[in-house]
Formats: structure tokens, sequence, C-alpha cells
């Protein structure tokens, strides 16, 4: 067992955890951050996707020792106020409900967070870096169309 | 208006509720060994050393659910057999008893105080095999001498369906002019919904009631087989269900995991989740299609269809799952001869035991079996007899006029414009430009291809009506009751977004709830399609049936006979005065209270409805890497009228896409010697990614339905349906100028560049499934 203490989402946490134990499960069963979801076991889907001190890590893919010190983002953290009586969303939040980005949601938390991180790093993606940014990401419902159509909307709004 | 769906604000958040995300106090987290081998006599299971590992709770064996009074998973027959004939139903326990027979079959279960643990202990299990000879394909299955799947089933075909007129077609060929075939394969796909299946049981030792949170379709499916398979009494079953990670078919069945699960809470006192890894989904997810077929069509002089006649053969895995044999004939019959005029057609369809996962429902359940087998064959027969593909279509259309349309089996479409359909999508598609794209691409040393599809779908009627009931709540919320559960299709909102049209109200005013299990309602689980001409149709009558209570409650506030009160936007109003009451004073006034005035509970039964379609897709290849990029793709579709185009334009586009997949790369592929399963992750299974189609442009054609009341059509699989065969149209399109003459699916880069290379070398022109 190991003690592990980070920062996830503002807050300082300290968590006791087997070696072995993943970053997504601290989120998911220690700290009951459910909006990370698990989807696949190889790293493919994305659908697990945070950010950890500031850049985009898929967290299935992470031991939680090695998150020791970070300061770490989830899907709950992303709003700029997140209290659940209509507070604010995220540009990439809003873009994603606004172009019908989502459908089943099971892919969605990752692919904003995803998207948030590609979006910082390339604010006018064209629609080539937009598919190469999403290639870690798998959504089984939308067939991408509206999801790079949000991207580009969430471009557009946060560079205003 | 921005467009948002009420759906949104918590799946954007990360505060949908999947099964996964539940938990309960004192839970405890189940894992299961499954079998490592296709086919094999267990002779014995040695679980000592994992009851003795620390935070074990119970380790489950077919023992323990025989001792439990479990039976044999259910499965049947929608329609009987050729001659009468039964559905000969093999036995398919939920935990392996003496034999397995297909790899990731679960054989023991195992609960521990972590998934981890759970884990650890399953390992820790000692299973010693005696191997059977396998078996792994269809056609391997129904030859002589094949290994035997199951004593009840000799030969291994479960049972043979025959829909239409066999002498008449018979006569149909003696007399043609022209006679064409082709054989096609319709490989396995993995449904893949991003949320891997779970389930978390929950036990009341003094009551017998079990709670079981669970992936679903909907409730009333999946009670009534946990019922069937544990004999638990119905009323002791309660299915809670909220949010559902995609489901595409794969998740009306309950999985002989839930089963056990529940036995698992039983046993322990404690409520056990359990929740499938990815490689586990793709070793015990439901797969689907894996049909071969042949098909034949006779033809007069003139190009005009005389008969159709077809052969499948379905290789249904090793047990026959509940929806198995419904997928594999119910839409081959409803749609046999698309959408032609043919004086003749017949198909005959077999269902045969293979050593692999069980075959169900998967996003157009038969349709894209039977579109992509006549439109494939309209293709070739077009070829082959060098006649315009869009022109031999064109000449064989049932026309607009001779609506309603009586099948050639007997059946009917009710509705229909398949030449506006047709003529429509081919000016979108700019196809009479394609000839300069073609030299274009050419000149680049690309090839390019266009291809069509003109299709038609049946839609689920249901199995029993559809209930709805609204309940008032007493903050003025209204919440809709319904068993068509979503997991993607956005009910929420279209039902909201329904009754707010007609009641007059805010559609933020209503709530959904699809998975209460303290609201029974009778009702089909979301499936072909249907939902929102069933429950739809059902909504509309509950909103009527509110109105038809507002109006006498307002007939009484404004001192008036009922029969003068009109209701217009939300307002009753005595005709011809200025005198009104709004629908929301007389629900403010009268909802609560111990009455209940409003709450309701109506119900409707529609039929099936006829959506259809013509899809038209173009592709280029580059012959040097093999690689396809969809380069445009038109669909446009006769789904009714549309409640709300752009819900409706998202289903179009992942039902395109999840075809798309499967043309160009979905394959789930066994060993054929070992019945050892090669593609069991993302890695191995080539998921479509968001590079796969360029140029969609969906367009609509509605011919509202008169069968319900909404004049709507099904929307939610068309796509697949109609991509399939536009999509493998375009390919073979593209590929005929180097002299490739057969492309079975998937279009992988090097299946496409070995075709290539062989039909320019000369080594061969057909390129069959392998």
């Amino acid at each position: 067992m190991s003690k592990v203490s980070l920062t996830v989402n503002g807050k300082a946490v300290s968590v006791d955890v087997e070696d072995r134990t993943l970053l997504s499960s601290v989120l998911r069963e220690s700290l009951g951050l459910t909006g990370t979801h698990i989807g696949c076991d190889t790293s493919q889907c994305g659908c697990c996707t945070v950010h950890v001190d500031g850049r985009v890590v898929k967290s299935c893919t992470m031991l939680a020792v090695q998150a020791e010190g970070s300061d770490v983002m989830t899907i709950e953290g992303l709003a700029p106020s997140h209290d659940a009586s209509g507070a604010t969303l995220h540009p990439v939040q809003q873009a994603f409900s606004e172009c019908h980005a989502l459908q089943c949601g099971f892919c969605t938390p990752g692919m904003i967070m995803a998207v948030a991180g590609l979006l910082k790093d390339t604010p006018d993606p064209d629609d080539q870096q937009i598919i190469h940014g999403l290639e870690g990401n798998m959504c089984r419902c939308t067939g991408y169309v509206n999801i790079v159509k949000a991207v580009k909307q969430a471009a557009v709004t946060m560079r205003a | 208006m921005t467009f948002s769906r009420l759906e949104d604000r918590r799946f954007v958040t990360g505060a949908g509720r999947y099964v996964s995300d539940w938990n309960f106090p004192g839970q405890r987290h189940a894992a299961f060994l499954r079998a490592d081998r296709a086919h094999a006599r267990i002779v014995s299971i040695d679980i000592e050393a994992a009851r003795a590992m620390p935070g074990v709770r119970a380790v489950i064996t077919a023992a323990d659910t025989a001792a439990a009074g479990f039976r044999s998973l259910p499965c049947a027959a929608p329609i009987p057999g050729k001659g009468g004939s039964a559905l000969l139903r093999p036995e398919r326990p939920v935990l392996a008893a003496d034999v397995v027979r297909f790899v990731g079959e679960c054989v023991v279960c195992v609960v521990a105080d972590t998934a981890i643990a759970a884990q650890d202990a399953v390992e820790a299990i000692i299973v010693e095999y005696e191997d059977l000879p396998v078996v792994m394909t269809a056609e391997a299955a129904v030859a002589a001498g094949a290994p035997q799947l199951h004593p009840a089933i000799p030969g291994n075909v479960a049972i043979e369906f025959e829909t239409g007129d066999p002498l008449a077609v018979a006569a149909a060929f003696e007399g043609a002019a022209h006679v064409v075939s082709l054989d096609l394969h319709n490989q396995r796909v993995v449904g893949s919904p991003m949320e891997p299946k779970g389930c978390l049981a929950r036990h009341d030792p003094e009551t017998g009631d079990y709670f079981v949170h669970v992936c679903t379709q909907g409730t009333t499916g999946m009670r009534a087989q946990l019922v069937a398979t544990t004999g638990i009494p119905d009323e002791h079953v309660h299915i809670v269900a909220e949010d559902v990670g995609g489901g595409f078919g794969l998740r009306f069945n309950a999985y002989p995991e839930y089963s056990a699960i529940m036995l698992a809470a039983r046993l322990t006192g404690a409520p056990v989740r359990w929740v499938a890894s990815r490689s586990e989904v793709f070793l015990s997810d439901e797969h689907a299609r894996g049909v071969s077929s042949r098909g034949e069509v006779a033809l007069d002089a003139e190009g005009n269809f005389l008969a159709f006649r077809f052969n499948f053969l379905n290789d249904m895995g090793a047990y026959i799952a509940p929806t198995g044999p419904v997928v594999a004939v119910l839409s081959i019959r409803a749609c046999l001869a698309g959408v032609y005029r043919v004086p003749a057609a017949v198909a005959n369809v077999r269902l045969a035991l293979t050593n692999s996962v069980p075959m169900a429902a998967y996003r157009g359940a038969g349709r894209p079996v039977i579109s992509y087998m006549i439109e494939r064959l309209v293709d070739q027969a077009a070829t082959e007899l060098g006649i315009d593909p869009v022109e031999l279509r064109r000449r064989n259309l049932i026309p607009p006029t001779a609506m309603p349309w009586k099948t050639v089996n007997g059946l009917g479409y009710d509705s229909g414009d398949f030449p506006a359909v047709l003529d429509k999508a081919l000016g979108l598609a700019d196809w009479h430009g394609f000839a300069a794209r073609r030299a274009e691409a050419s000149a680049r040393g690309h090839l390019r291809g266009i291809g069509l599809a003109t299709f038609i779908e049946s839609t689920g009627g249901g199995a029993s009506p559809d209930e709805v009931e609204a309940r008032f709540g007493d903050h003025g919320e209204i919440t809709i009751h319904a068993v068509s559960h979503s997991h993607g299709q956005s009910h929420e909102t279209a039902y909201a977004e329904l009754l707010a049209a007609v009641l007059g109200l805010p559609r933020e005013r209503f709530r959904l709830r699809n998975g209460d299990p303290a609201v029974r309602l009778a009702g089909n689980p979301t499936g072909g399609s249907r939902t929102m001409h069933g429950v739809g149709s059902a909504l509309r009558v509950l909103a009527d049936d509110i109105i038809a209570k507002g109006r006498e409650l307002a007939a009484r506030a404004l001192e008036a006979a009922s029969a003068d009160i009109e209701f217009h936007d939300g307002v009753f109003r005595i005709s011809g005065t200025d005198r009104s009451v709004s629908l929301d004073t007389l629900i403010e006034r009268h909802a609560g209270g111990p009455e209940r005035v409003f709450d309701t509970r109506s119900s409707a039964r529609t039929g099936s409805t006829f959506p259809n379609g013509c899809h038209v897709a173009e592709v280029e290849i580059n012959p040097a890497t093999g690689v396809v990029s969809i380069e445009r793709y038109t669909a446009v579709d006769d789904a009714g009228n549309l409640l709300n185009p752009t819900i409706v334009a998202g289903q179009m586009h992942g039902a395109i896409v999840q075809g798309a997949g499967q043309v160009l790369g979905e394959h789930a592929i066994y060993d054929l010697e070992t019945g050892q399963f090669l593609t069991g992750s993302f890695m191995d299974y080539a998921m479509p990614k968001a590079v796969n189609v360029h140029g969609l442009v969906i367009a609509d054609h509605p011919v509202p339905t008169p069968t319900n009341v909404l004049g709507v059509k099904g929307v939610g699989e068309a796509g697949v349906t109609g991509s399939l065969p536009a999509l493998m149209n375009a390919i073979l399109e593209a590929l005929r100028p180097v002299g490739v003459t057969h492309f079975d699916m998937p279009a992988t880069p090097a299946r496409v560049w070995g075709a290539i290379g062989a039909a320019r070398s000369g080594e061969g022109r057909r390129f069959a499934h392998a």
C-alpha cells in the first residue's frame, strides 16, 4: 500500500492505495468522481481522459502513485463554476451540447477533456489537426460528424 | 434557437449515472472465470485455492446455480420454421456445467471485497478440460461429419425458415431471359457500445426482492428473461436503469452474468457489482451479422425483375440468443423484395451453431443483411447485362401510385415514393457529374467509384402495447414513465418536446424515467427503430387524455359546458369568448393532493413502419496503399414526419458511420483451428474513427405514414441499411476498371491492395471472404 497525495479539481486529497491501483480507479472509486469513464483496457477509447498538470492523460494508463503531487482536473472540474444549478459550462461543453455532439454520453467526458486540451495547444485547428486530435478517443454513436463541428465551434468561442 | 437536449447537461458535466457509477454500502465485487477454449468437456474445477484468497466472499459454480433452481437461458423462434418445424433449443446454462462451447463462456463467478481481489481469485481457479473438436464457420457446421455442439440439435441446424413461394420462383427462373447470381458474405462484427456491460444486484432477504441495476434497452424484456432463467417470481425482480452508454441491439437480452450476479447478491447478503472489461465485452457481448448468402435474380429481356431467390446461412454462435432468430428471419420476411415490383420471391434461412459467441441484434437487425443482398445483386445484374444501375432500379421500383403495396409474400408497405427519393438523392449527389470527378481522380492515379442503394426497412411493431404514465409533482414538474430505454436516442428531449408542443407547456417541465422499478408498465424495449412511432404515439394519446381532463376542469372553472371549451396553445377558452383558463393554472390548482387528478396512464399499439431511402456513396482508392476514402456520401431518407431534425440527422450520422465501420474495417475473427478469438481488443478490432466519412449530406423526403397518429417512421437504423450496399457498390465500381469483379466486406487496405494486385497480375478477379 502507498499513500498518494494530489490535487483534484483544486482540492488537496490523500488516499491509501495498492501500488497497482490506476489513477482512474482512485478518481472513480476513492474520490467518487464517476464522470471519468472506463471504456476499454488497452488505452484506445479515451473515455477516461483527464488533465494531469495541464496535460491530457488517459487516467487508465497511469498508476495512481505516478500522480503523486500532481494537479489533476476531471470533467467535474472543467466548468468555471460547477454548482448543480445552471452554472456556466466550459465552451467545449457548451459546443458539444449545441452541436449535438453527444448521444449516449459515455465517451463525452473523455472526449471533452481531450478537446479542451487540444484547443489549449492548438487554438485554431484545421480539419486534419482536429481528426488527429480525436484519434485517441472513440465514439460509437455520433459518427464524429457533430464532434468535429463542436470542436470548431468551441475553438471560435475560445479565441473570441 | 440554439439546439440542446435536456439530457446533455448531466452528460457534459460528468454527472450521468451508468451502471458502474452506482455504489451501495457494503458492496462486493464479482469477476468471472471464462472458458479459455472453444469446445471442451469440463473434467474438474478446483476452487479451493480461490476460496482461501483474502477478501473472497463466494465462489459460485454450476452446482450453485443448479441448487438455486436456475434454468436454461430462454430462446424462441418468432415464426414457425419450414413445414411448421419448431426451433431446436440448445440448453444454455448461466455457468457452464459439463461442456464449454465458446471462448469466453462463463464457468465460475467469484465475489470478493474489491474487483481486484475477485480477479486475483479467478486466476487461482484450476479447471481441467478435455478438448473437443471445434467448428468455427456455419458452412463447416452444416457439413456432413461436423463436430456436434448440442445433443438436441443434430446436424447443428436449429431451424430452417422459408418465406415466399418457391414454386412460383422456380417457374419464373425457367422462363427468364437472364439469370444473375451472387454469393456474398456479411461478416461477423462486434457492436461495441462504449459503456462495457455491467450489473449490480441487491437482494432483500426480508421481502425476497431483487433490485438489478443493469445496462438495458428496456426493463420488460430484461425482467422477463431474468425471471425465465432464475425462476424468481416476476414481482420480486425489479430492474433499475438510468443512463446506458450505447446499445445498438446488444442490451436487449439478459446475459448469463446478470443471473449469476443476482445469485451472488443473495448468497453473500451484500450488493454485488460486476463491470466487464473491454476484453470481456469482446469475448461475451453478442456478436452480429455473420451471414453467408446466395442471391439470384431472374430478368426478362427488358430488364424487368421476374423473381428473386435467396439462401441465407446464419452463424448463430454456440447458443441461440433470445433475439437471434428474430434478427435472422423477420427483416428478411418483411423486406424480401426490397423496393421492387417482383412477381415472385423466396428466401430460405438456416440457423447453424458454431463454437463462437452467440449472435443477436446489432443496428439494423437483419435489414442490413437483406438490403445488402438485394442491392449488391441489382448492381451485379446491371453490370452483367450492361444496363445503367440507376436505370435498372428505376425500371423496377414500386410506383407511389401502387401504395399501399402488398408484398410478394403477402405482407405490405403502407406508403412511400421511391422514385422521388431516388431522384432527390441523384440530384444532391451530382450523380451525373461523377464522370468528371472520376477522370480527375484518375489523373492523380486514384480509382474513383460511385454506388447507390435504394432500400426499405421494416421497423418494429412491438410485442405489446406501449404504456406511458405522467405523474405531476408538487412543484410543477411532470415525470413521464415509459419502458423503451434511451441509450443515446434522446428520448428525454424528444418526449418532452412532443408533449410540450401539444400541451403548450415548456419542455423543461418534463422529466423522463425509463427504469423506475416503482412504476411497472407494459411496453417494448428500444429496438427496431420503433420508439417514436410506438411510445411517441402513446405520448400523443397521453397528451390528449390530459387535455380531456383539463377540459372538464376548465368547464367547471369557467361555468360552461365542456363541449364549448376549445384548447389551443396551452389555454382552454369558451369558444367565441375571451373567457379562458390555462392548463398550467389548472395543473397548479388540481394536480396536487391525494387525488392526483392529472396523473394519467395511456397506451397505444402501433404496427411496423417502412422507412426507405436512397443513399449514394462516392469513394476513392489509392491503388498504391489500398486505402479507401469516402469522398462524398448523400443520404435521402423517407422517415415520415420529423419531430426533431437535428436528432434525426444525428441518428443518420451514427448509423452511416457504423455501416462504414463494417465496410472499411470491422471484422470479428476467430482462429478456425483453435476457436480462439483473434480480434479481442480495440487494437485488433478496427472501430471507425473521425476520419472515415467526408462530405456527408443528409436530406429527407417525408411521406407521412397513416399507420400512426404522428405520421413518423423509424429512423435509428436506416443509415446502416443504406450504407452497407451503397458503400460496397461504390468500392466495387472503383475496382472494376482494374479487373476486380467481386469483393466481400471488409475493404481493409490490405484486402483492397491485395485484390488490385491479384487482378492486375491475372491471379484472380474475385476477392471473396476468407
